[in-house]
């Protein structure tokens, strides 16, 4: 077992999506590819007790199946204890060295907690770090869950990749519909299709993903008509280095006063050092902050996008342009609002 | 609690901390202690400073304590010990009884008057 200063912590993966997204099938075929043999995967059941867990045939023995239904809420404890206990099996030669471990979410489950564990754990964060967010979207019924489901919009805004399903039942307008507002609501996450569960595991897991990637699309903004309009996003960059200490300042009060409505903040600051700080994060949970090395690539700017609930990008950009004395930069909308 | 020097042991470094705490850590056993203490020191007092230009606009204010917690207080006796940025907000949210809420308008006015005062 790697000394608890191992910098190779073993990365988690947060699958998570609406019910009967496809979670289970994704993951059934993904590990059934036999680069995932050493995955362990911690599903969690909701309901019928054992039947998701049945059709995880490949990860059956490194299996944990928690207990007292969902993770955020009642079960974190569980989490804990059963990634300790996977510690501690391969401590003792029980199971391989474990590759990573996958955490399959219930459908209506906020994957902010499980994050939260992992970082927070005094034992856990020292072992796991959270490599990805992927959300199954259900390219029939994507649609109707974001209008009618808070969850679905939360489980998006927290993606770094999200996985469009059931495109093989889906007719290619629906489809491109889906994508588009998935990018409106987060556009900083990769969207990749997987007709009957078909994904490449390499593509899903594969180190392409987890370039920090800025905001990739421009602002959009889902404006005040539907459902779930109260969800917004905004990317934003800076007319010049900010001061990542005075950066932090205005952040953490805004998560102090606003946490909640703040689903997700993701990318690429110019601290004016080598390399950028990558932040990623999802309501109160803030990954630690990763101060690289050098840019990952030729565009040196900072780009940085939040999507908030009920919070308009105008505030945002308002309450940076306020702070830009202390931060040292202005705050650049990377394109004004467009409402889809 | 650590009976010699009162301090707490702190588990998780909060994320506005993270940059010189890791370096820190991350130089292991053997390491010269006092290598990144110059670094943590100025970053702290940047972080006070910077903070105090926030919280002027609330009547409060925070210094560095002893290089290891923040202590945050108002011009009416009011004081708080609080161990980093995550903390310190709600502390000030008892002392004042509203959040201090960056979004706030108001805030903006308050803040171009202090810039201008100074």
């Amino acid at each position: 077992m790697p000394s608890p200063g191992s910098p190779t912590k073993r990365p988690v993966t947060v699958v998570t999506g609406f019910l009967g997204s496809g979670k289970t099938t994704l993951l059934s075929r993904v590990l059934s590819d036999p680069s995932m043999s050493d995955t362990a995967v911690l599903v969690n059941e909701f309901g019928k007790v054992g039947l998701d867990h049945h059709l995880l045939r490949r990860a059956d023995e490194k299996t944990v199946l928690l207990g007292h239904g969902c993770v955020c809420c009642t079960t974190r404890d569980d989490l804990v204890e059963a990634m300790l206990g996977l510690l501690d099996e391969e401590g003792r030669g029980e199971i391989p060295p474990l590759k990573g471990v996958v955490v399959e979410t219930t459908g209506l489950a906020d994957p902010a907690p499980i994050l939260y564990t992992v970082f927070s754990h005094p034992v856990l964060q020292h072992h796991y770090r959270v490599d990805r967010v992927i959300c199954t979207v259900d390219a029939v019924n994507g649609a109707l869950h974001l209008d009618r489901n808070a969850e679905s919009t939360k489980q998006i805004a927290a993606a770094d990749v999200a996985v469009l399903t059931k495109t093989d039942v889906s007719d290619a307008g629906t489809v491109d519909a889906l994508r588009a507002r998935i990018r409106g609501i987060n556009p900083s996450a990769r969207v990749l299709e997987a007709p009957f569960g078909d994904v490449r595991p390499e593509e899903l897991f594969g180190d392409g993903s987890t370039d920090p990637s800025g905001p990739r699309a421009p602002a959009v903004d889902l404006g005040d008509g539907g459902h779930v309009s109260e969800t917004h996003s905004t990317s934003l960059t800076f007319d010049g280095p900010v001061d990542w200490t005075a950066f932090g300042t205005w952040f953490s009060m805004l998560l102090h006063a606003r946490g909640e409505d703040v689903l997700r903040v993701k990318g690429l600051l110019d601290v004016g050092g080598p390399g950028p700080v990558l932040l990623n994060g999802v309501q109160h949970v803030i990954h630690p902050p990763d101060h690289l090395e050098e840019w990952p690539d030729g565009d040196h700017e900072s780009r940085i996008v939040f999507i908030t609930r009920g919070i308009r990008a105008e505030e945002i950009v308002d309450s940076l342009e306020t702070f830009s004395g202390l931060i040292g930069a202005r705050p650049q909308p990377l394109e004004s609002d467009v409402r889809v | 609690m650590c009976v010699l020097c009162g301090q707490d042991f702190v588990a998780q470094a909060h994320w506005t901390d993270r940059y010189v705490e890791d370096r820190a850590r991350a130089a292991g056993p053997g390491a010269d202690p006092t290598e990144y203490q110059r670094d943590r020191r100025r970053d702290r007092a940047h972080r006070a400073a910077v903070t105090n230009q926030v919280l002027a606009c609330y009547g409060m204010r925070v210094k560095d304590w002893a290089g290891s917690k923040y202590l945050l207080s108002d011009g009416k006796g009011n004081s708080e010990i609080v161990q980093d940025l995550g903390a310190l907000w709600a502390a000030a949210e008892k002392i004042l009884g509203r959040p201090l809420d960056p979004l706030d308008p108001a805030l903006k006015e308050r803040m171009l008057d202090g810039a201008l005062a100074r």
